[in-house]
């Protein structure tokens, strides 16, 4: 008879029901794509900002001691002063190599230019091809990290191209003084080479890399003298934001850290950890956060997830209540059926638990398309704002069922309540 | 005159007589009026408010000296940041650098505006204090470390008008100044190679004014605007050229596009969704009120009047909903922006009008559907119940 009775109510008003479905759907399609949106928001912004280029420096421990003090001529190799190049795939290997993005080194050497005034040539990658001891591959280098340069000649050095170790990029100052562009040559020397080159691109930074030559770093460990080794290593690197923890283990060293600590800590992304991971494998080395990017990326992402969380809580409100309202509606408009069943005799108990059902069915019918349409929200908010898609949280699927649950039960009991102490006689009365 | 005066006493007491009702109608109106005007108002502020957090990454326009003879004076500089707004200037500090001694040792120490330094340059951390009074300075980490100098040391900074002679000569041409040490510069950078000193004791040090190097500058405006200001303030002051720095500037336009984007995209889904849910419970209040129009049709009334009058119900509902929705809008903008920002938010005074207007469409367009299918059928079949 129950089962009789709720069939029937489908079948004779599925108009009404299907509305109610549909905006159960909504709220739930809301509150799904919201959610979805917001607990990924982070990680995509923070690979935006990953812009700004590189939040974390590695240098030798000893360079500024060596240049200043002893005035080392540049060039002369002294173990201490110059990073192993043959060092540098260590680095993906750390605890937190996953969340290194890109990383390029960097070597300096003075050059002589054809009309005898000296400019500075920098090594670097640009798309280093990398096979990692894991087993996975890696594009990294400084296109990735200048993301800035406009290349107003040319094109960037491909070094996948055989023809690439004498090829050059030049800055756009630069290139104005020598009147030189994209495909002409260059004669270079030093104390320790002397070779003519090619010019592959002229690029724009605006700031001092505009006077400079950028080379493969192969080209200017030659010119340098210094085969094999490198000056400093720029890295990129999503990092959590700072807390005390990490600020205190910045400050006064890892060593003045608990135990428990230590290893909460250690196994963190903070800035600082990776900074010490880094410091491990590398030899005589010291990494230190670059902390123009480093301090605004961690303020950005925390003002960005603040924001979404916030908008997510607005909407999350609105759905509720725009479920709530139309039960409530939905319910009071049954009043002469509530009289009438009460009238021949069904009980208070009885009424309520076939409009429950009633609705509930509805609810979770609603809530299951809701919950999809809502991934394609998240989706289409994804593919549109950041060209890749949202990741899909499971933590979404029991919130989303309690919050249209509960918001179903709040909306429907109050007004079978309230429509349960109404007499028969004066609701079918129409009054 | 009569006529309207009935017609308002009509909705007015339909209103008040199914209360509930229409208090769960003009919930759902105001609901989604508060996230119309709410979240409007945030998309409008978030390109300022993040602007200004952006601003952390410090100066995005320095100026340097231009290639002709005129000098880089501090006076050509002010002129130059005379001609910014006011409002957008987050920081300006100008930069004199000279080679000066300490401990017999070269290095450079930089004059500018400490107060000015620590605005463009939010990201500073300093292990101690600001300089507060004249004779002290700041002193970056490797600098430091390298001289074996900490907070509360003082040291004889020695500037030398011709380092040559000097060396030559002795102490003849050189001038000293006392100065306390009293913070540490970290950054990560190169500033941790110089000492930092105030304008006023740079000029005591080298006894003479000078003139500036660099000016670095923190503004708070989009891509485009900077671009302008750049080249308006090369062409104002010949003394100077305005150069971008483009690693702030292009980085802080992409991020800023997309953050911006996701905000419209967030805004647009929710407030869709939020206006089917007004109209779908506007429509269940009124098909509820089948009956009461067939009983009017019944009683002669033509359709035209039933409509109006429902229209009018609908549109008053619309107008108070969305007047309170434009309210509590506001104040979850402003709840938003003074927890996330720490700033208020700026109030988009049209927003007010176009979200009652907004409403009253919803509110109208949802009644006025099934209204339209109730006076369509037969007043008879409506009575009885089918």
């Amino acid at each position: 008879m129950f089962l009789r009775m709720i069939r029937g109510a489908f079948s004779r008003q599925i108009k009404k029901m299907l509305m109610i479905a549909l905006t159960i759907a909504l709220g739930a399609s809301l509150a799904t794509a919201m959610l979805n949106v917001m607990l990924d928001v982070g990680d995509k912004v923070n690979q935006e900002l990953k812009t700004y280029g590189a939040n974390i420096i590695v240098v030798p421990k000893s360079t500024s001691v060596l240049n200043n003090l002893y005035e080392v001529e540049d060039g002369s190799a002294t173990a201490g002063s110059y990073l192993k190049e043959s060092e540098l795939g260590k680095i993906k290997t750390i605890f937190w190599a996953f969340n290194i993005v890109d990383y390029a080194p960097f070597i300096e050497a003075q050059v002589t230019l054809p009309d005898g005034s000296g400019a500075v040539m920098t090594g670097s990658w640009f798309n280093h091809h990398m096979e990692l001891p894991t087993g996975e591959t890696l594009d990294t280098g400084i296109q990735n990290l200048r993301t800035w340069w406009d290349i107003t000649a040319g094109d960037w050095i491909n070094e996948q191209r055989d023809a690439s170790e004498n090829e050059i990029m030049v800055g756009e100052a630069l290139a104005k003084r020598l009147g030189i562009t994209a495909g002409d040559t260059l004669a270079l020397s030093s104390g320790h080479a002397d070779k003519t080159l090619s010019v592959v691109g002229v690029f724009s930074a605006g700031g001092d890399e505009d006077e400079e030559i950028f080379a493969p770093l192969g080209i200017a460990q030659e010119f340098a003298g210094a085969e094999g080794f490198c000056s400093s290593i720029e890295v990129s690197a999503l990092t959590t934001p700072d807390n005390e923890l990490a600020e205190k283990a910045a400050r006064l060293g890892p060593g003045s850290l608990s135990v428990s600590q230590y290893e909460t800590w250690y196994c963190t992304a903070y800035v600082s950890s990776i900074c010490f991971q880094i410091q491990e494998v590398i030899t005589d080395s010291v990494a230190s956060p670059v902390r123009q990017v480093a301090e605004s990326e961690g303020s950005i992402l925390e003002k960005t997830e603040l924001l979404m969380v916030l908008i997510t809580i607005l909407s999350l409100i609105g759905s509720a209540l725009g479920i709530t309202n139309l039960v409530t509606a939905s319910v009071m408009e049954r009043s002469n059926e509530i009289g009438l069943l009460k009238a021949i005799g069904a009980t208070d108990g009885r009424i309520s638990a076939l409009i429950l059902s009633e609705i509930m069915i509805t609810g979770i019918v609603g809530a299951v398309i809701g919950y999809f349409a809502g991934i394609g929200f998240a989706q289409i908010i994804g593919r549109t704002v950041f060209q890749s898609s949202i990741e899909m949280k499971l933590l979404v699927i029991p919130v989303v069922a309690v919050l249209v649950l509960a918001v179903t039960l709040a909306g429907s009991i109050p007004a079978i309540r309230m429509l349960l102490r109404l007499r028969p006689a004066e609701v079918l009365h129409g009054r | 005159m009569n006529k309207r005066k009935f017609f308002l006493k009509m909705i007015t007491s339909s209103l008040m007589r199914r209360r509930s009702r229409m208090l769960v109608a003009l919930l759902a109106i105001a609901v989604g009026a508060t996230i119309l005007s709410g979240l409007v108002t945030i998309y409008y502020d978030v390109p300022r408010q993040m602007g200004a957090q952006f601003r952390n990454y410090g100066a995005n326009m320095i100026f340097v000296s231009s290639s002709g003879d005129a000098e880089f004076t501090p006076e050509a500089a002010e002129r130059a940041v005379a001609g910014i707004d006011a409002s957008e200037l987050v920081g300006y500090a100008p930069y004199r650098y000279e080679t000066v001694l300490i401990h017999e040792q070269p290095l450079v120490a930089a004059g500018t505006d400490l107060a000015g330094a620590k605005a463009t340059s939010p990201y500073w951390y300093i292990d101690g204090a600001w300089p507060a009074a004249d004779g002290e300075m700041l002193v970056g980490n490797e600098r430091a470390e390298l001289l074996g100098l900490s907070v509360g040391d003082t040291v004889t900074v020695i500037y030398s008008t011709e380092q040559d002679e000097a060396d030559e000569a002795g102490v003849t041409a050189e001038a000293s100044l006392d100065m306390k040490v009293c913070g540490i510069l970290e950054t990560g950078g190169s500033e941790e190679e110089y000492i930092y000193l105030s304008m006023e004791d740079m000029e005591r040090l080298t006894g003479n004014e000078g003139k500036l190097d660099l000016a670095e500058l923190s503004i708070s405006a989009p891509g485009e605007k900077l671009q302008s200001y750049a080249e308006r303030i090369s062409e104002a002051v010949p003394e100077i050229s305005a150069r971008l720095i483009k690693r702030v500037t292009e980085s802080e336009s992409t991020v800023l596009t997309k953050l911006q984007a996701l905000v419209l995209l967030v805004t647009i889904v929710v407030l869709l969704l939020t206006m089917i849910c007004v109209a779908t419970t506007m429509t269940a209040v009124v098909t509820e009120r089948r009956k009461e129009i067939g009983l009017r049709k019944a009683l002669g009334a033509s359709d035209r009047e039933i409509i109006g009058e429902f229209m009018g119900e609908g549109l008053l509902l619309g107008g108070i909903g969305g007047l309170i929705g434009a309210g509590l809008g506001f104040a979850f903008a402003q709840m938003v922006s003074v927890n996330v920002f720490s700033s208020s938010i700026s109030f988009q005074f049209w927003l007010i009008p176009v979200t009652i207007l907004v409403s009253v469409a919803v509110t109208g367009l949802a009644c006025l559907m099934p209204v339209r299918s109730a006076t369509e059928v037969d007043p008879a079949l409506v009575l009885k119940g089918e």
